[in-house]
């Protein structure tokens, strides 16, 4: 609803003040991108300038508007409200986890359960002082000790074939063309750079709890600037943390992974569907562990180039088409 | 077992040696907690456990597997409040697997003291650690740069071929080779 | 299981008169080298630690009721007021939180569990089990003892010095550098890395002295293969112990060094890594939770079968399974690192191993049931409560098996799913068994029985309580709340309001628990020598209740033609 307002506005900020309580100015964070938003304490640090600073010399000045911010769609990507099992999943990794989550062991653990109880309700009833007493004087018996060995051995080599499947899918790595993001966890916000579009790191801060409520999203989730990725094409995070130990989480994306100061890791994945997912971060990192989210926004892959040029960034393999038809107005655009 | 109770006085002694066993036994165990320090590194050097690097001499001959490629990504980051720049000349480099490449990594002196820094650095997917082998890197020794001082920075590596072979990686496209540089304080000195 | 021969019973009125001779009440309980009267000071000091430790949890529980912050910027004022400082910031109450969440791990792991189920019933009844006069080390037991004192004190005064952003020790249980180190500037965590080391020497001076005795100190007859399971249980823990807790020494002796003389262990500046302190930590880690949980298994055996009257089904199996657990236990750490970045071989192997566990502990769990198949079962309060302890610790264990897919882990690792597993495997197996125990033994303990009524209703109601504070947690876990967060989305608030209620209604049990034990010592019954009839057949039963001061001068004589 405010896609014409945003466009208009997109194009002439070339600061991002904090998001206002009306809908118009939420569209001011998908432009500039370094600055967070002015009433959170965080700063970004020094290595976020430095980094910055090769780059953004190249970069050319952003012409192209951004895309609106999306609307998160209520209980995608987020948690539902008394939900008791898994977020629905938009990774292929994660439909295969839940799938062995949910088909797998979810069944196996509550027939186990099922079955001690049962065992156990039985014998307390059937054997109780009353109705035996006189008890056995049984204390051995070699087949049923084998049987109740040989069978969860057993159980658990079916349940090992998928498990080590689903750890193989995994940790498949991403083919050389993915798009590389790197994430950097600080305390107590996330930085994001986009080092092949040469788009230089910009931080993520959490909403304040009314300025969730006015862009219409969850507060505790909420971050002023998402990391914006493509729907539909392979991606892969670098991950590194600034000062102690994070961890990246999203969990509709089956995805989490620790920042580690001084270490990188990766993680990929393809995102099914346009939307926004949110997370948190999963490692204690100090006062406001509890409040540094991750908010992913995904986008059809036109309209992820056209957010990459309205950065000033260059779209992999950037056609001069792809560059047009980023241009085009994001209102052709079907979210 | 044992048929008649042991005196008293023979009892104390073969307690006495059960304790001072079992001391032995916790004194190890705190000896290999400390020992796994070099342990580890040593473990992770010879096995790229974590995504650790391999290291090679200079005359080191490898045999280069013509036609397999891999792609090569590099990354930089200084720790906050160290006056650096760091960053790769080229963000990826595309190279035959089995010979020698060299990167080239920049790094400039922001502030107006002189600052030596020494890096740290690994290697994503953490199971390539084992075939991406260092013959020269600016990351084994500490860097001191003079005010203003810009220096391009040169890694002299290559991927074993091995790689090729190994199930684990067969999925490797692309290796991404991370360093972060620390400023070197004078009470910490590099253990 | 055994019998021992008559003359001893003979000799008892005899025994009487020289066993009972105490000393004056500061030498007594002061520099105390009974192992019965340390063991008492053992478990009053675990009740208090563990009245502490459950405060704590209920100030989070209280907080957690609903979204948004209410108490705990008051409560961080209270403190702060307390040391005349300035009214506490937002982020520094935020930091009492991450110090709340430590402390309550803490103590309950190191203060409360350990001390009550080793020191407590540890020292209690193995010595009277195996037929032996005493430990083998008395003066060292009382060291061990003492040492808590300091330890503790240590650890609850972190909380009222600087500790980085606030007061206290905010790194978790877990100490992680460098959270630890360059991020908790202050001597809080120094305070509590101390206290941990403290409290490690004196369960490691235990474990030697447990060891010592078992091995040494048996009465002619009683060969390992004739002893109670509960000895079985405290052997392995204590070779655990021996094991383990070295390793934690070293790995946080590193992060004091780091922190105060500038060596890099764990500093990536200097060349050291962060994840080592993990490795270690978790090497130390892992064992830690079976050292909790073995005795358990322990207690819960002799109760199972005292009260079906028949013999632990597989003695031999369930021994050795408690072996298999501890020797599995050291080879499986890393499934606590799953999200640290690991390559995915290592991650199966990990994976692998770790499910492996779930055979033994099946083991034990079958031949529980299998004891009471065809006995003679009478509900009394001990048996309710192990019988509790069999499903919940099942419950607990299963979702253990969730947890070891690295696969899986990953959206689990770190939220309330593993808070739910982990306090069902503890606060409701290792918690039950020491309630279990506590009902179990408190005749002989006290010579005094408890009152069967408020056994019974302290069961269902702490029940009920712990079930509905733990399991909705699964639910929070599995739509992912990370654990270790003070405030949360709106969407987790219905499960995280039962789980407040659970923790109202287990406050109501614990209520009525201390209700019992204040009732049982003033105006209980007198307890017989076995007040459990034909089914408790271990030593301990064939003393008076309380035992004389002083028992076994002379020693029992195992009857050999005892079987399983």
């Amino acid at each position: 609803m405010n896609k014409v307002k945003s466009l208009v506005l997109a194009g002439l900020l070339a600061f991002a003040p904090s998001i206002a309580m009306n809908g118009q100015a939420l569209a001011q964070d998908n432009v500039a991108a370094a600055a967070p938003a002015a009433d959170n304490a965080a700063a970004p640090a020094d290595s976020a300038a430095n980094a910055a600073a090769p780059a953004a010399e190249a970069a050319p000045v952003a012409k192209v508007a951004a895309p609106p911010r999306m609307k998160p769609t209520e209980g995608i990507g987020m948690p539902k409200p008394g939900e008791v099992t898994l977020q629905e999943q938009f990774t292929s990794t994660g439909h295969t986890a839940r799938w062995l989550h949910d088909k797998m062991l979810l069944p196996l653990i509550f027939a186990i359960s099922i079955l001690v109880l049962a065992l156990m309700l039985y014998a307390m009833w059937r054997f109780r002082a009353s109705a035996n007493p006189i008890p056995s004087k049984t204390s051995h018996n070699t087949f049923i000790e084998v049987v109740w060995t040989v069978l969860p051995v057993l159980i658990l080599l079916v349940v090992a074939v998928p498990s080590i499947g689903l750890l193989a899918d995994q940790y498949k790595p991403a083919p050389k063309d993915a798009l590389t993001v790197k994430v950097t966890g600080y305390q107590w916000y996330w930085g994001y750079e986009y080092p092949d579009a040469g788009i230089p790191e910009f931080v993520s801060n959490m909403l304040t709890e009314e300025q969730a409520k006015a862009s219409g999203e969850p507060h505790q989730l909420a971050a002023d600037n998402r990391l914006i990725l493509p729907a539909g094409r392979p991606i892969k995070l670098i991950i590194t943390a600034a000062d102690v130990i994070h961890s990246f989480a999203v969990p509709s994306l089956w995805v989490k992974m620790d920042a580690v100061p001084g270490r990188l890791n990766e993680k990929s994945f393809t995102i099914e569907k346009p939307g926004v997912y949110y997370g948190q971060c999963s490692e204690l990192c100090g006062a406001r562990h509890g409040f540094m989210p991750i908010a992913i926004e995904a986008l059809p892959p036109a309209q992820f180039d056209q957010w990459v040029l309205s950065q000033g960034g260059k779209p992999a393999g950037a056609a001069p088409a792809v560059a047009a038809a980023a241009a085009a107005p994001a209102a052709d655009a079907k979210l | 077992m044992a048929t008649l109770p042991p005196s008293p006085f023979d009892r104390d002694r073969r307690n006495r040696r059960t304790m001072i066993a079992m001391a032995g036994v916790g004194l190890s165990m705190l000896a290999l907690g400390f020992a796994s320090v070099p342990l580890y590194r040593i473990f992770c050097e010879q096995t790229g456990f974590g995504g650790t690097t391999m290291r090679a001499d200079a005359n080191v001959q490898v045999r280069e597997a013509a036609g397999h490629t891999m792609s090569i990504r590099f990354d930089s980051n200084v720790q906050p409040g160290m006056p650096w720049q760091f960053y790769p000349e080229h963000r990826t480099d595309t190279v035959t697997v089995g010979s020698k490449d060299m990167a080239i990594f920049i790094a400039k002196n922001m502030s107006d003291k002189p600052v030596t820094g020494t890096a740290s650095f690994n290697v994503t997917p953490s199971q390539a650690g084992a075939y991406f082998t260092k013959i020269q890197c600016f990351c084994f020794t500490q860097q001191t740069l003079q005010p203003g001082q810009e220096v391009r920075m040169p890694v002299l590596y290559f991927v074993d071929p091995k790689i090729l072979n190994d199930p684990d990686n067969k999925d490797t496209q692309q290796i991404t080779l991370s360093y972060t540089f620390y400023p070197v304080e004078q009470d910490k000195k590099p253990s | 299981m055994t019998t021992i021969t008559a003359d001893h019973h003979g000799d008892h009125a005899h025994d009487h008169h020289d066993a009972d001779h105490k000393p004056a009440f500061f030498q007594r309980w002061f520099m105390s080298t009974n192992h019965k009267d340390i063991g008492t000071l053992y478990l009053i000091f675990a009740i208090f630690a563990g009245v502490v430790g459950g405060a704590i949890s209920g100030l989070m529980r209280v907080e957690l009721a609903q979204p948004g912050i209410q108490y705990l910027q008051g409560w961080a004022n209270i403190q702060h007021s307390l040391l005349g400082a300035e009214p506490a910031s937002l982020d520094q109450a935020y930091h009492l939180w991450n110090a709340l969440i430590t402390a309550h791990g803490l103590i309950m792991v190191f203060f409360m569990v350990m001390p009550a189920i080793i020191g407590g019933f540890g020292n209690w009844f193995v010595p009277i089990m195996i037929g032996a006069p005493d430990m083998a080390f008395p003066r060292m037991n009382n060291i061990s003892f003492w040492l808590l004192i300091p330890a503790f004190a240590l650890l609850l005064g972190s909380a009222f010095v600087p500790g980085g952003t606030g007061y206290g020790a905010g790194t978790g249980w877990t100490v992680y550098a460098p959270l630890s180190t360059s991020g908790s500037a202050g001597p809080a965590v120094d305070m509590a890395i101390l206290s941990l080391h403290i409290a490690g020497a004196g369960s490691i001076l235990g474990a030697v002295n447990f060891i010592t005795t078992i091995l040494n100190m048996r009465a002619p007859g009683m060969t390992l293969h004739k002893m109670p399971l509960f000895v079985w249980s405290v052997l392995v823990t204590a070779f655990l112990l021996l094991l383990a807790l070295p390793v934690l020494a070293a790995a946080i002796t590193m992060l004091l060094t780091d922190r105060n003389f500038g060596t890099t262990f764990y500093d990536a500046a200097g060349g050291g890594d962060p994840e080592l302190y993990q490795h270690l930590f978790w090497f130390f880690g892992h064992p830690e939770v079976y050292i909790m949980i073995l005795p358990g298994f322990g207690i819960v055996s002799q109760i199972i079968s005292t009260f079906s009257k028949k013999p632990v089904f597989g003695y031999l199996g369930m021994a050795y399974a408690m072996v298999a657990i501890g020797v599995v236990g050291f080879v499986v750490w890393a499934h606590h690192m799953f999200t640290t970045g690991m390559s995915v071989n290592v991650k199966m192997y990990f994976t692998a191993a770790t499910m492996v566990i779930a055979v033994p502990t099946g083991i034990k769990i079958f031949s529980w049931i299998a004891t009471i198949w065809g006995g003679s079962i009478s509900y009394k309060t001990p048996m309710v409560w192990a019988l509790g302890f069999i499903f919940l610790f099942t419950v607990g264990g299963v979702t253990g098996v969730v947890l070891a897919n690295g696969g899986v882990d990953d959206v689990l690792h770190d939220t309330y799913y593993v808070v739910a597993h982990f306090h069902y495997v503890l606060s409701l197996g290792a918690v039950f068994s020491l309630f279990a125990g506590f009902y179990y033994w408190f005749p002989k303990m006290s010579g005094r029985m408890y009152n069967e009524f408020l056994g019974q209703l302290h069961f269902w109601v702490f029940f009920v309580g712990v079930n509905l504070l733990f399991f909705p947690m699964h639910f929070l876990g599995l739509s992912g709340m990370p654990r270790r967060y003070p405030d949360y989305p709106a969407a987790f608030e219905k499960w995280n309001q039962v789980a407040t209620h659970g923790y109202e209604i287990m406050a109501v049990g614990m209520l009525i628990f201390f209700i019992n034990v204040f009732w049982s010592l003033a105006a209980g019954k007198k307890a017989a020598g076995n007040p459990w009839g034909e089914g408790a057949t271990t030593l301990e039963w064939t003393l008076s209740s309380p035992p004389p001061f002083h028992q076994f001068e002379t020693l029992p004589v195992i009857d050999d033609a005892a079987h399983h």
